[in-house]
């Protein structure tokens, strides 16, 4: 299993999880404004770097990130290729790499339990409507616990398809990554419910 | 108090079925030994014996309670009676970091993000493990994993702890390590396992089969019965 965290006591781990979300917000709000490849590919150096400066572990952490769009971009790439908008293409490429980059940046350096208490805290006003807070903020914490699960099991579903098959896997093994996924969030409920649930100190409600 | 409170895991004419197939019709059990285990075959309803008394499961009809808490109603009063080890340690970590994994349980609990952190600090430094707290969970071994899903229960400070299958798929020193933890432990332990040659120094032994009780007593008596049972079938069923 891979794992969206990348534990360590750097400077981007000591910021504030709150700065780092709004600073996230304002630099993606910034990076659609980029339309010069030149720029963008100015700005991946930059993104870089700022891997960089997390040591070797940071660096090879956000390789993968890029390497897992490599398709998607080539996608884009292509298609921009055929309807002979290159530039437009590169453009766009450029900059799933560079927004994707940054998000996974703020994820690899925040401690799950941080995010959980800041979207508890944003959530406060739910309390009046009656519900808890605690809600929203496990919901985001599971789910970005899911996707590194998620692309580890279709890792293995895809071994498990080669040890028997010589042609690849393709479209096929999405109805059984929904079935094991499916499995998983029960097993994942279950942990949950073993530990108190979503809302454990209001008596009465489960 | 004089005497310490009892403890005892009370299943009264319970009826369970899952996913519309009966486990059990009319279960009652009563367990106070220190040293528990289950023995049967798969889907003799071993998991789902220790998942009802867990609180996890709620049963269709009839009553679970572990020290007197309604397991299934009082969540909060569940989390500091029971605890529960899952076969698969993968399917009970749910975060990345060694810490924050045992760390939640205790926020669970209500207590504030500091606190958890610091008792859980405690509890790794009393595993002798005080340098596992930013590692990752998934770059540990398996038995390491099922070490932090151990820590991470007892942190919580139950009376009862539950294992399922605690030695599947560990090597060998891996096993006898967490048996030896096993042996240890202060709290009420239920052991669920379909390996009779674990069990031997246990106070009790309960052997199901679809969902009855074959045998219980001291594994001297439960154990060999089984045992020969299971190569009877074996004999009479061959491959």
């Amino acid at each position: 299993m891979l794992s969206l965290a990348l534990p360590g006591a750097s400077w981007a781990h000591r910021l504030p999880v709150g700065v780092k979300l709004a600073g996230l917000a304002v630099v993606m709000v910034g990076a659609m404004q980029l339309r010069d490849p030149w720029v963008i590919a100015l700005a991946l150096v930059g993104l870089v770097g700022l891997y960089a400066s997390l040591g070797r572990a940071g660096l090879a952490a956000g390789l993968r990130a890029a390497r897992s769009l490599f398709w998607i971009v080539a996608v884009i790439l292509l298609w921009h290729l055929v309807t002979d908008q290159a530039r437009l293409g590169l453009t766009l490429g450029l900059r799933v790499f560079l927004m994707v980059g940054l998000a996974n940046f703020v994820t690899l350096t925040t401690p799950l339990p941080e995010l959980i208490a800041l979207i508890e805290w944003l959530a406060q006003p739910l309390s009046r409507l009656g519900l808890s807070p605690r809600l929203p903020a496990l919901s985001v914490a599971l789910m970005v616990r899911f996707i590194p699960i998620l692309q580890g099991r279709f890792g293995q579903l895809g071994l498990a398809w080669r040890a028997r098959s010589r042609r690849r896997p393709g479209s096929r093994l999405l109805a059984p990554l929904s079935f094991s996924l499916l499995d998983d969030a029960e097993h994942l409920a279950e942990a949950l419910r073993a530990r108190g649930g979503l809302a454990p100190r209001k008596q009465g409600k489960d | 108090m004089t005497q310490p409170p009892l403890r005892v895991i009370a299943i009264e004419n319970v009826t369970l079925a899952r996913e519309g197939q009966g486990v059990f019709a009319g279960l009652d059990l009563r367990l106070t030994e220190r040293r528990v285990g289950i023995v049967g075959r798969n889907g003799s309803g071993k998991s789902s014996l220790i998942r009802l008394a867990a609180g996890l499961i709620a049963p269709q009809a009839g009553r679970v309670s572990v020290n007197g808490v309604d397991v299934v109603r009082d969540r909060e009063g569940a989390l500091a009676t029971v605890g529960i080890l899952f076969q698969n340690p993968d399917h009970q970590i749910i975060f990345p970091t060694v810490i924050d994994e045992l760390a939640f349980g205790l926020e669970q609990q209500g207590r504030p993000q500091a606190e958890a952190r610091e008792i859980a600090r405690e509890m790794l430094a009393r595993f002798g493990h005080a340098d596992w707290e930013e590692r990752l969970c998934h770059m540990l071994s398996q038995g390491q994993r099922q070490l932090v899903c151990l820590m991470a229960v007892l942190a919580m400070g139950p009376d009862w702890v539950f294992f399922d299958e605690p030695f599947n798929s560990l090597d060998i020193p891996a096993a006898l390590r967490i048996e030896a933890r096993i042996a240890e432990l202060a709290q009420n332990v239920v052991l669920v396992t379909h390996d009779p040659a674990r069990l031997g120094g246990f106070d009790r032994v309960i052997w199901l089969d679809e969902g009855r009780i074959v045998a219980d007593g001291a594994p001297g008596e439960v154990l060999p019965a089984y045992v020969a049972e299971m190569e009877r079938l074996a004999r009479a069923a061959p491959c």
